[in-house]
C-alpha cells in the first residue's frame, strides 16, 4: 500500500510538476519512458513517488523514446493504466510508435512538454512537436498553464480509457513557460482525484489468459482501409464523452473546460486564435484594444484532435477579421492551423476574412505589443472588407518584413 | 485398416479449414472490423488451452486453424500406419503443425494445413518410409496399395 | 514453472500445440519448428511478442491468427521492450490483485529474425536485456532479409550472394564475417544465451527449457534454414541443418552468466564446409576457381572459431 503524499488546497507547481502529481494520484501502473528536455521532471518525479513508496507502481527507464512508446504499448495491452512524456526530438523518434498506439487502441497517456523541433537545436518551446502528432490518431488538448495541465492530465486518463473510445491521448503544455514557470495550482484531494478517475478497465488484456488476443496484425488494401476509417470515427466519437467528462470535472472542481475556449467573443469583431501560453497574452492584448475601442476576442482550441469545426464556426459567426496563430514554422504552406481553422470558417454561411501569423518559433516571445498589432491589422481587414496583408506574415522576426500569399483582388 | 486412417477430418474440430485465406472471410465493413485490428483466438473461455486438444477447443473464426492452405500442395504426403513406428519425427519437424498424434501415436495428416514441403517424408526413418509424397489428386488406397517393399541395404 | 517432458519424442508428441496451421511461412520453413517446438516447452501461458519478419508477416495476416497465447507485434525492432514492459506489468498488477487470474502462471518470449535482432532492434534489444527484465529473446537466424525479398543483414556470413551483396563477375557475395551475436549477448551479463538448431530438437528443448526456467533475461540464437533464400529443396530443412551442425558452420553451445561456455555438442565426423556450402544456392559461385580461397577462408575461420569455443571452455572463466 502506497504511502500517502499529502498535497495542499493551493500549491506553488510548475506545469511539470502539476504533470507528475496527475500520474502519482491516477496511480498509473508503469511508467516507461527516456527522458528530455523540458519535460524531464515529469516522468523523473514519478519515478521518485515509486523510489519512495508514494505509489505501487513500476518506472522503466527504457534506452530512447521509441522504445519508451513501445514499452507503453506493451504494458497498456497488458491491462493496466499507462503514461509517459516527452518534447520535441524524442517525440519525433516516437512518431512510428504513436501510430502503432492509436491504431491498437490503447489508451496511453503522453504528456507532451512543447518544444521546438531541430535542425537547428532548440530547447524552447514551440509547437512543432505537437504538429508532428496531428496525423497520428490521438486525441490532443492543449494546456495554457500549470493548473490546467495538471487537470487536463487527470481527465485524460477517464477520456482515454473511457470504453466508448479507447484512444491514447496527449496532453500538451508549452516547453518551460508552462512547464518551468511556478504558479499557484490548487489540486484535488487524493481521495477525490483517486475517485474520479477511477481504475481502469481493460480490453482485450494480454495478461486475461481465458482469452488470447493477437495485437499488431498485418492488413493490407483489403482491410486496412475500414480499420483506418473505424479509429478515424472513434476519435470524431469521442466528443460527447470528452464534453461529458468536462462537466463532471466541473462539478468537482469549478474548472470548466471546453473544447474551444472562447473570450469577449461575444461582440466580437476581430479575433486571434491561438494555442498554449499565447492564449493569456492575447487575451490581456484584446483588453487593451477594447479600451482603444477595438471589439477584440480570443479563441483558444483546447482540444486540438478531435478538432472543433462546428463549435468553431459557430464561435466565429460574427467575426469579420481573424487571425490565426501558428508557432512551427509551415514548411512551404499556410500554418498547419491556419488550414483547419480556414477550412472550417470556408463552410460558414459568413466567411470571415483569415489571416495566418507565423510566431515563437524556438521559444521566441510574442509580447502584448506584437499581438495588438495583429489585432489592428484585423481591424483594418474588417473596415476595408478584405485581407489588406499579405495572408501570412511573420511576427517578431529580425530581418526585413517576411510575409506570403496574397488576396487576390481582380 | 490404413484406408480407413485416411480420414480426411481426423481429430479436426468442426471449423478446421473452413476458410480459404484469401476472399474465405466476409470483407467486413468498418463498422464490423475489430477494435484496433486485435483477433481474439478462440470463443468463449480458452484459461486450459495448452491442456486440451484440437478437437477439444473452441477456436474462433479468425484463428487460422480455421483456415486451410490445401491449395499450395501439388504434393501430398500419405501416411501408411503399418509402417509406421511412431517416432515422432514427423510431428516435431513439421512445419504447419500438421501432423495428427495423440498418446504418442501418429494416426495421420491435417491435409487443410499441410503444404506439402515434404519434410516428414524426409525425416521418416523406416524401412520403407511410413510417409511418401503422391500427386495432390491420387486416390490414396491405390497409393497404399502400391507403397514400396522393404529396401536392402546397399552394400558397399 | 510447468516444463513439459522432453525425455524422448514420444513423451514430447503428446503436448498440444499452440501454433496453428495455414499461417503464411514458406512451405519447408524452419521458423514455425523452432516456434512450435518453444511452446511445446512449458504448459505455462505465454505472452509472445514479435518483430517484424517473416515470421510476422506469416502468422497474423488480418483476419486470422495462428497464435493461441497472447501476441504483440509493434514494429520491426521492439518486440523485447514491449514483451519486457508486459512483464513489469504483469508484476504490478499480480502486485495489486488486478489481474483475472491472480495464480496464472506465464512466460514472456520475443521472437525475431536476424535482420530485427543483429541489426535494427539491436538497440531495444540491448536496452531489454541491461535492465534484466525476465524474459526469452529469440532469434531466428536465417541470415538475411527473407521477408523483402533476401537482403544481406550483419548476421548473413561471408560468401553468401543476397540482393543487396550480389555475388558476380567483381563479387563473391558478401565481404564481411558475420556478427558474432551470441558473445554480445552473453557480454550483457545474460544468465543464459545460447546457439541452438531444431536437428537436434531434445539439445533444442533442453536450451528453451533452461532460458523459460532462467530468471532474468536470456537469448537464444537458432539457426533457421530458409529455402527461398538459401536457395535449397523444401524437404531438406532439417538436412541443411544437420550439415550446418556437423561442419560447425553452426556450433551449438551455451554462455552461462555471462562466462560460463558449455559446448552442446561435438559432432563424431566434423563434416568439410564444402558439404554445407554446397548444399546451398547461395554458395554456388564460390565453387568457381577465382573464388575458391573463400571456401578456404570460410574454413579456416569454422577451425579458428571452433577452437577458440573449446579453450573458453576450458578455461572456465
Amino acid at each position: 500500500m502506497a504511502v500517502e503524499f499529502e498535497v495542499n488546497k493551493r500549491e506553488v507547481w510548475d506545469g511539470n510538476y502539476a504533470a507528475s502529481q496527475a500520474l502519482r494520484q491516477a496511480d498509473v501502473d508503469v511508467v516507461v519512458a527516456y527522458p528530455i528536455t523540458p519535460s524531464t521532471p515529469i516522468v523523473e518525479n514519478y519515478g521518485s513517488y515509486v523510489g519512495n513508496g508514494y505509489i505501487d507502481g513500476e518506472f522503466i527507464m527504457v534506452e530512447s523514446e521509441h522504445a519508451a512508446m513501445s514499452g507503453c504499448i506493451g504494458a497498456s495491452a497488458s491491462g493496466g493504466r499507462v503514461a509517459t512524456a516527452t518534447s520535441s526530438q524524442g517525440f519525433a523518434l516516437m512518431v512510428e510508435v504513436l501510430y502503432q498506439a492509436s491504431g491498437m487502441r490503447l489508451p496511453i497517456i503522453l504528456n507532451v512538454v512543447n518544444r521546438a523541433l531541430a535542425a537547428p537545436l532548440n530547447v524552447r518551446g514551440d509547437h512543432a512537436d505537437m504538429y508532428l502528432g496531428r496525423d497520428s490518431g490521438w486525441i490532443q488538448f492543449a494546456a495554457f498553464n500549470a493548473q490546467e495541465a495538471y487537470d487536463l492530465a487527470l481527465m485524460a486518463f477517464r477520456v482515454a480509457e473511457h470504453h466508448d473510445v479507447r484512444l491514447p491521448t496527449m496532453i500538451h503544455q508549452d516547453g518551460f513557460i508552462t512547464s518551468h514557470t511556478a504558479q499557484n495550482v490548487y489540486p484535488l484531494s487524493n481521495e477525490v482525484a483517486a475517485k474520479f478517475v477511477g481504475v481502469i478497465d481493460p480490453i482485450d488484456d494480454m495478461l486475461d489468459f481465458s482469452k488470447p488476443v493477437t495485437y499488431g496484425a498485418q492488413t493490407e488494401e483489403d482491410w486496412h482501409f475500414e480499420h483506418k476509417a473505424k479509429q478515424h470515427k472513434a476519435i470524431i466519437d469521442s466528443v460527447p464523452v470528452i464534453d461529458a467528462i468536462f462537466a463532471e470535472f466541473k462539478e468537482l472542481s469549478g474548472r470548466e473546460y471546453k473544447r474551444i475556449e472562447s473570450y469577449d467573443m461575444e461582440d466580437a469583431d476581430v479575433c486571434v486564435i491561438g494555442l498554449g501560453t499565447t492564449v493569456e497574452s492575447a487575451r490581456v492584448a484584446a483588453k487593451e484594444m477594447r479600451a482603444e475601442g477595438v471589439k477584440a476576442g480570443v479563441v483558444a482550441i483546447r482540444c486540438f484532435r478531435p478538432f472543433p469545426y462546428e463549435e468553431l464556426r459557430t464561435v466565429l459567426e460574427n467575426c469579420k477579421s481573424i487571425a490565426v496563430t501558428d508557432r512551427s514554422s509551415p514548411g512551404g504552406a499556410m500554418g498547419a492551423f491556419y488550414n483547419e481553422v480556414a477550412a472550417a470558417m470556408m463552410t460558414s454561411q459568413s466567411r470571415p476574412l483569415v489571416t495566418n501569423y507565423i510566431y515563437g518559433l524556438g521559444g521566441r516571445d510574442i509580447s502584448i505589443e506584437n499581438l495588438k498589432e495583429i489585432f489592428k491589422e484585423q481591424q483594418a481587414n474588417a473596415d476595408a472588407g478584405y485581407i489588406t496583408t499579405d495572408i501570412q506574415q511573420f511576427t517578431n522576426l529580425r530581418g526585413p518584413k517576411l510575409s506570403f500569399f496574397k488576396t487576390d483582388r481582380s | 485398416m490404413a484406408v480407413e486412417q485416411q480420414d480426411l477430418k481426423l481429430k479436426a474440430n468442426a471449423n478446421r479449414g473452413l476458410s480459404q485465406l484469401e476472399g474465405g472471410f466476409d470483407l467486413l465493413g468498418w463498422d464490423e472490423v475489430t477494435q484496433g485490428s486485435v483477433l481474439p483466438s478462440f470463443d468463449g473461455d480458452a484459461s486450459n488451452v495448452a491442456f486440451q486438444k484440437a478437437e477439444e477447443r473452441s477456436y474462433s473464426g479468425y484463428n487460422s486453424y480455421t483456415a486451410t492452405v490445401a491449395s499450395w500442395r501439388v504434393l501430398k504426403p500419405v501416411f501408411n500406419i503399418d509402417v509406421c513406428i511412431d517416432c515422432q519425427n514427423c510431428w516435431v519437424w513439421c512445419p504447419d503443425s500438421s501432423i495428427l498424434s495423440r498418446d504418442k501415436q501418429m494416426l495421420g495428416i491435417d491435409y487443410d494445413h499441410c503444404k506439402g514441403c515434404e519434410i516428414c517424408v524426409e525425416v521418416c526413418p523406416t524401412n520403407p518410409k511410413s510417409l511418401l509424397m503422391f500427386s495432390e489428386y491420387a486416390d490414396v488406397g491405390e497409393a497404399l496399395a502400391s507403397w514400396p517393399e522393404k529396401k536392402k541395404k546397399e552394400k558397399k | 514453472m510447468a516444463i513439459t517432458s522432453i525425455k524422448n519424442l514420444k513423451e514430447f508428441s503428446t503436448n498440444n500445440d499452440r501454433f496453428e496451421g495455414a499461417h503464411t511461412l514458406c512451405p519447408g520453413c524452419a521458423h514455425s519448428m523452432i516456434v512450435r517446438e518453444l511452446m511445446n516447452c512449458t504448459d505455462d501461458n505465454l505472452v509472445i511478442s514479435a518483430n517484424t519478419g517473416c515470421l510476422e508477416v506469416s502468422t497474423a495476416v488480418y483476419p486470422f491468427t495462428s497464435w493461441d497465447t497472447s501476441w504483440i507485434h509493434i514494429g520491426f525492432e521492439n518486440a523485447a521492450t514491449s514483451v519486457s514492459a508486459s512483464q513489469v506489468m504483469h508484476k504490478v498488477r499480480k502486485k495489486k490483485g488486478t489481474l483475472k487470474d491472480n495464480d496464472a502462471a506465464v512466460k514472456f518470449v520475443a521472437f525475431g529474425g536476424d535482420g530485427s535482432t543483429f541489426d535494427i532492434g539491436f538497440q531495444w534489444l540491448s536496452g531489454a536485456f541491461e535492465r534484466q527484465h525476465d524474459f526469452t529473446y529469440i532469434c531466428l537466424d536465417n541470415e538475411n532479409y527473407a521477408n523483402t525479398g533476401g537482403q544481406r543483414s550483419s548476421a548473413t556470413p561471408i560468401g553468401a550472394t543476397t540482393s543487396t551483396s550480389v555475388a558476380g563477375t567483381h563479387s563473391y557475395g558478401k565481404k564481411e564475417k558475420k556478427k558474432d551475436i551470441v558473445s554480445i549477448m552473453a557480454a550483457h551479463g545474460s544468465p543464459y544465451v545460447a546457439q541452438l538448431s531444431p536437428n537436434k530438437w531434445k539439445m533444442m528443448a533442453k536450451g528453451f527449457q533452461k532460458a523459460l526456467e532462467t530468471e532474468g533475461p536470456c537469448f537464444i540464437n537458432t539457426v533457421s534454414p530458409c529455402c527461398t533464400e538459401w536457395k535449397f529443396e523444401p524437404k531438406d530443412t532439417i538436412e541443411i541443418t544437420d550439415l550446418a551442425t556437423d561442419s560447425l558452420m553452426f556450433p551449438m553451445y551455451e554462455i552461462v552468466d555471462g562466462h560460463e561456455l558449455n559446448i552442446l555438442y561435438r559432432p563424431k565426423n566434423i563434416l568439410p564446409v564444402e558439404d554445407y556450402l554446397g548444399a546451398q544456392g547461395r554458395y554456388k559461385h564460390l565453387f568457381k576457381p577465382e573464388y575458391k580461397h573463400i571456401i578456404e577462408k570460410i574454413q579456416s575461420d569454422i577451425d579458428t572459431d571452433w577452437a577458440r569455443l573449446q579453450r573458453r571452455e576450458e578455461a572456465r572463466v
